[in-house]
């Protein structure tokens, strides 16, 4: 989730020739890019332990060069893009007033470093290398010659360690020596005569202001959609691309794309060969050790239980019962409220506008309790749970251990993360499918989020009132949610055509979350909070307030009725939940814990169920449209309603066989 | 690139290696796709790359130069390696 980022508004593409003089950090996914960022900076990008934790580009004015923006892109798995997250950073070369990349690369895993810059190197633009993470190296025996290695590139190389601050002054002073690298390697002889002829037809007919065009050549016979996009604006294109298409439309076993790839990884291969050299290293760590039995087919089971038990300690029963109770009934309930009710009452001599602020339905006694006593403790525990978990670097390993699960509803583990993180926040978690694939399981992957994935408001007010009720009564819930998902999930595998692409990731190394960190995330994820929900649970107060005067409301709730008290065998001021979910589900859920007194095991088990599986909350349709288009949202939604009710109308009739 | 009746004794395809062995990549067979052949080769898996296997279930799990990476079989058992 990136809400927590203060270097926003994230990248739009500006009008060329009014961009400001750029710079941009550029490196693979999870090596550290956001960190140097902030440290380059001092702004804010949210940073976690697990790949693609960034998906939009930020931008930040350095602290070095007050003239300039600092880009903080996306990670690259490799170039050509493929992605949608490679797609931002390849958008942002093209687009910005590019004078420097700083390559920020792997120490411990300098081929993989060195195949990206094969392809950086090519794009004629000066650059420097921040070879980061060099403590880690260090651990496992990996010394880089960072002196040699910047000979044979042409450009300086730094050792960093961003996390602790280590060789951030010497990366900023060699950004004065930056140069354009020497290339790494001389492609095939066939290979190097498309290359030449294309790029000689794009230095005549399309050149580009600040990107060579070698290096566009060889992007665009990779087959990379950004640089095929932005060479179809230009005026003269034409000769251009029929000479891609004829360099692409060469027959063979190997793919052009592929034999570049291999051509780049042998060269990177031979350069990190001559400038590293392997000493002696710890074989076993504890963090080792738990990184293999996170992922471990027997081990990494009782692991995740574990893991989740003692997140639903924190949350749902320290969060949602300990720090509820002490912020609702005795502070709120007992002191705050009857206070400020009194001086309302008091002060106010118009009785509906008393109402509106103190009454049942009221701004301060519905709306902003709801939000600050009921929801706030709950999120606050769930967001330093959630940031503990993901600086660990167990998120990636939680994809491993779901890939055969996920394999079943056409997916793969890969979108664990996305659904993760929807834990925390639905709307921004719908953002964070651009690191899948496909079209296909970023569809697959956001309808199951908007159709079973509760957010985390949404999800402490659930453990907080089946938590309050039993275990048991959890669950019935989190059994019912999952059996949604996977038989929603497998029907969506069949009707959506496509296939499912096998999963290979990288696990990064398991790591002692830094309490900073942690506490910086949670803080500006509160924010978030703060600003986007009160808003809209006063603006939901107002309608319930506005429907209840009106004489509205009880008509809703009769005619909800037979759906909520005969199907779902609710009591009938629970239509008022629903009327509430509309807006946002926790809010619903909140209407639903109110009730709590009222409700009877299977009753609390079916309502929650329903609230669950009801409408995404307006943030998180917005993000859907925006992603997957408005007539995909709407189909999502028109799916989304029937299935709460009768999944919840299932389960009250099938539960009170039992109970 | 060899297809995957590749039958050379000294080459086995990396699902059949035992856990702890260092092993050189050979060759990727066909039933690999291209896109996803990009993407080993940008994780640094590629021909005379030397990974060891950390472990087979429920997925190839390998150390590649000091980075770990997961394979679903169906990518790892069209690898082909030998004894590094």
């Amino acid at each position: 989730m990136n809400h927590a980022a203060a270097a926003q508004p994230p990248f739009a593409p500006p009008a060329e020739g009014i961009a400001a003089r750029t710079l941009a950090l550029v490196g693979h996914p999870n090596v550290g890019k956001s960190v140097l960022f902030h440290r380059l900076t001092g702004a804010y990008v949210n940073v976690s332990n697990y790949p693609g934790t960034t998906v939009e580009v930020a931008r930040a004015v350095p602290r070095f060069d007050r003239a300039a923006a600092l880009l903080d892109t996306p990670g690259v798995l490799a170039l050509p893009s493929r992605s949608d997250d490679e797609r931002a950073t390849v958008r942002a070369l093209l687009h910005e007033d590019m004078r420097l990349i700083i390559q920020v690369g792997d120490a411990k895993n300098l081929r993989r470093t060195l195949n990206l810059t094969a392809l950086l190197a090519e794009l004629g633009v000066p650059m420097v290398m921040a070879l980061n993470m060099s403590d880690e190296a260090q651990a496992r025996g990996v010394a880089v010659d960072t002196r040699a290695l910047g000979e044979a590139l042409g450009v300086p190389v730094v050792a960093t360690v961003a996390t602790g601050g280590d060789g951030i002054a010497p990366l900023t002073a060699a950004l004065d020596q930056a140069a354009v690298p020497a290339p790494l390697l001389r492609y095939d002889a066939s290979l190097e005569r498309e290359i030449e002829r294309i790029a000689a037809l794009i230095a005549t007919h399309a050149p580009h202001p600040q990107l060579a065009a070698r290096g566009l050549a060889i992007l665009l016979i990779g087959r990379d959609p950004e640089v095929d996009a932005w060479l179809a604006t230009r005026p003269g294109a034409e000769p251009v691309r029929a000479a891609v298409a004829a360099a692409t439309a060469a027959t063979g076993r190997e793919s052009v794309p592929a034999r570049l790839a291999r051509e780049r990884s042998g060269a990177a291969e031979a350069l990190a060969r001559t400038v590293t050299a392997q000493g002696g290293a710890r074989d076993r760590t504890l963090a080792m050790l738990l990184g293999r039995v996170a992922v471990h087919p027997l081990w990494g089971w009782p692991m995740l239980l574990g893991v989740l038990y003692a997140v639903y300690l924190f949350v749902g029963d320290f969060g949602a019962s300990v720090l509820v109770g002490l912020l609702e009934e005795d502070f709120f309930g007992t002191v705050l409220n009857p206070a400020i009710t009194d001086l309302v009452q008091r002060t106010i001599g118009i009785p509906w506008l008393a109402d509106l602020i103190v009454g049942e339905y009221g701004l301060w006694t519905m709306g902003m309790t709801y939000a600050l006593a009921l929801i706030l403790p709950i999120v606050t525990t769930f967001f330093l749970a959630f940031g503990v978990l993901e600086d660990s670097g167990y998120f990636s390993r939680l994809s491993v251990i779901a890939n055969r699960l996920f394999a079943a509803i056409g997916l793969n583990g890969r979108a664990v993360l996305p659904m993760v993180l929807g834990l925390g926040c639905v709307t921004m978690a719908t953002l964070t499918t651009r690191i899948l694939h496909t079209p296909r399981e970023r569809l697959i992957t956001t309808y199951l989020m908007a159709l079973a994935i509760p957010c985390s408001a949404q999800l402490g007010v659930v453990l907080g009132l089946l938590g309050g009720i039993s275990f048991g009564a959890t669950l019935i819930w989190v059994a019912s949610i999952v059996l949604v998902l996977l038989f929603t999930g497998w029907l969506a595998s069949k009707v959506i055509g496509g296939r499912r692409v096998p999963l290979v990731t990288e696990l990064p190394p398991m790591r002692m979350p830094v309490l900073g960190n942690v506490l910086k995330k949670t803080g500006g994820r509160l924010k978030w909070y703060l600003i986007e929900v009160i808003p809209l649970f006063l603006v939901g107060t107002l309608m319930m307030f506005a429907l209840d005067r009106s004489g509205a409301l009880p008509w809703i709730i009769e005619a909800g009725e037979p759906l909520v008290t005969g199907w779902l065998g609710l009591p009938p001021a629970a239509s008022a939940a629903f009327v509430m979910g509309f807006l946002r589900r926790d809010f619903g859920a909140s209407g639903l814990f109110a009730l709590q007194n009222e409700l009877s095991m299977v009753q609390a088990v079916v309502g929650m169920v329903t609230i669950t599986l009801f409408v995404p909350c307006i943030a998180s349709l917005m993000m859907i449209v925006k992603e997957q288009g408005l007539r995909t949202a709407a189909l999502m939604l028109a799916m989304i309603i029937p299935t709460a009710f009768l999944v919840g109308g299932v389960l009250n009739h099938g539960l009170r066989l039992f109970f | 690139m060899n297809t995957d009746t590749n039958s050379a004794h000294e080459r086995i395809r990396l699902t059949g290696t035992p856990l702890g062995r260092s092993v050189r990549i050979v060759d990727f067979g066909d039933g690999i796709e291209p896109l996803q052949h990009e993407q080993l080769h940008a994780y640094g898996l590629s021909a005379a790359s030397g990974v060891r296997v950390l472990q087979q279930q429920p997925m190839t799990v390998v150390l590649c130069e000091h980075v770990e990476l997961a394979l679903e079989h169906a990518v790892a058992r069209h690898i082909w390696v030998e004894p590094a």
